[in-house]
């Protein structure tokens, strides 16, 4: 790697963390300006990211031609290295297959800290810094009067570091290290006001739920290791040139028909990495914390919570592409949990009365749509599921903060039935608020249109594998409708049909050729259900959105007892990222769809033009029919949200009247936090109290017998002392009387 | 030579002396009287130093014994100065007065079965006086020759 690339990249993740460093040494000296070191990293951060992506978008050139995998690689240093040889003796370093055919019984243990710049890194880091930007910028105004302003800064600053390595990191073991630590970020930041009760309750919940994906991680990284015998993603060469080690996504692995292993422990490695993103990604069963984290405050519930932390499994899902093709029931898995998720939160979303609850199970929902389209395993799939988190991550920030604009000028009441008709009181957050609702709902031609097209597009391929390469696709997409959006002629494999290509790739050499179990899941009914679910989601989506808009904003003009006198539009640090996100909702996905930039941009990612996904290729096409579908479902939604709640009826319980029975299950969650306190926490609660009770009478007793004896025998002793001469005398003689006896018995 | 039921009616002497004296000192409560007790023990070891002496005919035994009492002396002053000091500040001959050296968690050990104290004045008998006064010289009882 060009070692001005290598400053570039190593600058990225360094300079927030020099501002976190900067910020708590010097936070409390800089007072009202405790902001400036993160900010200022955050900022340059952001500046080199979009450097880099503009670089690298040169290099991987303009997409004419089948897209060659383009990765830089740049080592720090070793972290941990273990030679085979001084290993005990005993340790076995060995991996079961490695792509040169024999074994290796004397392999390094070895954990360089590589960093690696490939597409799908260059965008998240773009994504990371500059959302990460804009809401730091945003807390300069909603943190202002809080005591614990450097602390702020400080975790943003920390956060954006540990999610810029996570993404830039080329090692399992790294990502593993980094995926922990923006737990821990996310956890100081819910707990941020620790002293209230629910914060912390709420801050404990997310980190424990997010223990368990964790787990997931470090069982899948161990599989790993025993598997590949390496940690790395990328290919490790000796000066000369010679293959050292054959990452696991690395180029010389991907290229091999053999290199990634499927078949049980594929399958198993897979599974394990899809409950990590569960936990990370808030996805069915592991969602429970994320409506929770709303604690937080609001900029952090934009930052992590909706943009940036919850898409690490995402992109963990991502980079592991090969991995997933080759065991295909768990990539059908991983669209499975994807869609139920999305429809399971968007019923919850419609009975919520929280403004920031709404959005939590709406990113929830909106991240199982990422899941559902990469669970489909196309590079369609990949690809949209990486744009819709792009523009999910515009818009649903834009969102988050305008309901802190909103708390802010509230008092601190988000409960959409105490305030009413704002936008007359803050008119550019209403507006701002409008824009990002639209995107959320996928209206055209603002963003969330194109990426929910997209992943609606590869739900449908794979339900209707035949109707994708018929004449009838072919012909809607030289119509004229399709043609504007669409380059002018398909290049590369438009002939090469999905399915076959899938029943190719499913077949690693360990399995049979009947599917059973897990695989019986890869199938285009499976996906068919799962288009219908996505379909009806998209419509809930539009309905629960719009009706908190109009709750919010329309109707008469309510204000709360806690804001009485400073219900008025946010400062200029506030709204000025509002306006630049609502700007990017409404260009972004316009942009990278119309242009086809991201799609082939992000083909050129190592993992995704491996052969077994780049295969699956297929020329970029808008699909108007999938189009109208979903804007269809849209204005449906939208319309029965006006029907509800727009103007005068603003304030009331309609849904509760209208779904009765349902909506108290939906208002509960489906009681599925209740079904956790009972079958997980409630026993555990009671190992814990048997614990501490032995703790307490068995331990702690015989540490208090042991330290008792000496107080005992002293007691005993103490009673020879009275005080009186002749006792003393007594005592004395006896001694003595004693000894002469043994001395006569001794000489008897 | 039959000195040796001599040395034995010595030794016995002796060992006599030594246990009235040590059962003494730890039976009586008497301040005084266990100082003679004290010095009754003194005694009986220099009663059987002289018998052990006469037995292997070596003087240094009753040399010892004249050191024996020189310090029985010595220690007899300072003994009999310790008692009269006792006796000033509690105004009692009682060993068991002092026992604030005890234990502070211990009670004070105090006598049980005491026959009560006479609250009443004994009564002695008023006899009639009999019998003359002596004669006295006026001149001698003014100005005694002698005290």
């Amino acid at each position: 790697m060009p070692s001005s690339v290598a400053t570039l990249l190593v600058l990225v993740p360094l300079l927030p963390l020099a501002g976190a460093i900067a910020t708590v040494v010097l936070g409390r000296r800089l007072g009202p300006r405790a902001h400036l070191p993160a900010v200022a990293g955050i900022a340059g951060a952001a500046a080199v990211a979009l450097l880099l992506l503009l670089g690298l978008g040169r290099e991987t050139g303009d997409g004419h031609g089948p897209p060659r995998p383009v990765e830089m690689t740049t080592t720090l240093w070793e972290w941990a290295g273990i030679d085979a040889a001084s290993a005990g003796g005993t340790a076995q370093v060995t991996a079961a297959v490695t792509p040169d055919g024999a074994a290796s019984p004397q392999r390094r243990f070895s954990i360089p800290v590589t960093l690696r710049l490939d597409p799908l890194t260059a965008t998240l880091l773009v994504v990371i810094t500059s959302i990460g930007l804009l809401v730091a910028v945003y807390s300069i105004g909603y943190m202002h009067d809080d005591p614990g302003y450097p602390r702020f800064f400080a975790l943003v600053a920390a956060f954006v570091f540990s999610m810029s390595m996570l993404v830039a990191a080329s090692n399992f073991l790294l990502v593993y290290v980094f995926w922990e630590a923006v737990g821990a970020c996310s956890y100081l930041l819910i707990g941020f006001w620790f002293a209230k009760p629910e914060a912390a309750r709420a801050a404990k919940k997310a980190f424990l739920v997010n223990r368990i994906g964790d787990f997931g991680l470090a069982v899948a990284v161990f599989l790993l290791w025993l598997t590949y015998g390496t940690l790395d993603f990328h290919d490790t060469f000796a000066p000369d040139g010679t293959l050292v080690t054959a990452g696991i996504l690395g180029q010389e692995r991907l290229g091999d028909a053999a290199g990634i292993v499927g078949g049980a422990v594929g399958t198993a490695i897979c599974l394990l990495l899809l409950l990590a993103a569960c936990g990370k990604s808030a996805q069915l069963p592991l969602h429970v914390w994320l409506p929770d984290a709303m604690e937080g405050p609001t900029p952090a519930s934009a930052l992590i919570h909706a943009a940036t932390m919850v898409t690490a499994g995402i992109y963990l899902v991502a980079r592991c592409a090969p991995l997933f093709v080759a065991s295909p029931g768990a990539l059908a898995l991983v669209s499975v949990v994807g869609t139920t998720t999305a429809l399971f939160a968007a019923l919850i979303g419609t009975m919520q009365n929280d403004l920031k609850r709404v959005l939590a199970y709406s990113t929830i929902s909106q991240l199982g749509y990422m899941f559902a389209s990469l669970g489909t395993g196309t590079l369609l799939g990949f690809t949209a599921a990486i744009f819709h988190l792009v523009t999910h991550a515009c818009f649903k920030a834009l969102l988050f903060l305008g309901a802190g604009s909103v708390m802010h000028a509230m008092g601190g009441v988000i409960d959409m039935r105490r305030f009413g008709g704002l936008r007359r009181v803050m008119p550019i957050t209403a507006a701002t608020f409008l824009v990002g609702s639209l995107a959320l709902a996928g209206v055209a031609p603002f963003a969330g249109f194109f990426s929910k097209d997209e992943i609606l597009a590869s739900l449908h391929a794979r339900g209707w594998p035949d109707a994708h390469h018929g004449p009838h696709h072919e012909q809607g997409h030289g119509a004229g409708a399709g043609h504007a959006f669409g380059p002018a002629a398909p290049n590369g494999a438009t002939a090469a049909t999905v399915a076959p290509v899938f029943r190719l790739v499913a077949a690693s050499p360990g399995q049979e050729a009947a599917p059973s179990g897990l695989d019986a899941l890869d199938s285009p009914g499976t996906f068919r259900l799962l288009f219908w679910m996505a379909l009806v989601t998209a419509g809930l989506t539009a309905f629960y959105t719009f009706r908190a808009v109009f709750m919010t904003f329309t109707g008469p003009t309510r204000i709360p007892e806690a804001a009485a006198g400073h219900a008025h539009e946010s400062p200029r640090v506030m709204t000025v990222p509002l306006v630049i996100l609502a700007v990017a909702s409404g260009l972004v996905g316009w942009w990278l769809f119309g242009t086809h930039t991201l799609a082939s941009f992000l083909a050129a990612t190592p993992s995704l033009a491996a052969p077994s996904v780049a295969s699956t290729a297929v020329p970029p096409a808008f699909h108007l029919d999938l189009a109208l579908q979903g804007t269809l479902a849209a204005a449906l939604g939208i319309a029965l949200a006006a029907v509800g709640h727009l103007g005068r009826r603003s304030d009331g319980p309609q849904m509760e009247r209208f779904l009765g029975p349902l909506g108290t299950l939906f208002a509960n969650r489906f009681y599925v936090d209740q079904l956790y306190a009972a079958t997980v926490v409630r026993p555990l609660q009671f190992v814990a109290h048997v614990a501490a009770g032995f703790d307490r009478s068995v331990i702690d007793g015989a540490v208090d017998a042991v330290s008792g004896l000496p107080g005992a025998v002293g007691g005993v002793v103490r009673r020879l002392q009275s005080g009186l001469l002749q006792r003393y005398a007594l005592a004395g003689m006896m001694g003595t009387l004693i000894i002469v006896l043994a001395l006569a018995w001794q000489l008897r | 030579m039959t000195l040796l039921p001599l040395v034995h009616d010595g030794l016995l002497v002796g060992a006599i002396l030594f246990a009235l004296g040590l059962v003494g000192i730890l039976a009586r409560r008497n301040l005084i009287v266990m100082f003679l007790c004290a010095e009754l023990m003194l005694q009986g070891i220099a009663v059987s130093l002289v018998a052990w002496s006469r037995q292997h005919g070596d003087w240094g035994g009753q040399m010892l014994v004249i050191f024996v009492l020189t310090v029985a002396a010595c220690e007899a002053a300072i003994a009999l100065v310790i008692v009269l000091q006792a006796f000033a500040r509690t105004g009692r001959l009682d060993a068991a007065a002092w026992q604030s050296l005890r234990e502070s968690n211990l009670p004070r050990v105090i006598d049980h079965g005491l026959p009560a104290p006479d609250t009443v004045a004994p009564r002695f008998p008023r006899l009639t006086p009999a019998g003359v006064l002596p004669e006295q010289d006026e001149d001698e009882v003014l100005h005694r020759e002698h005290v």
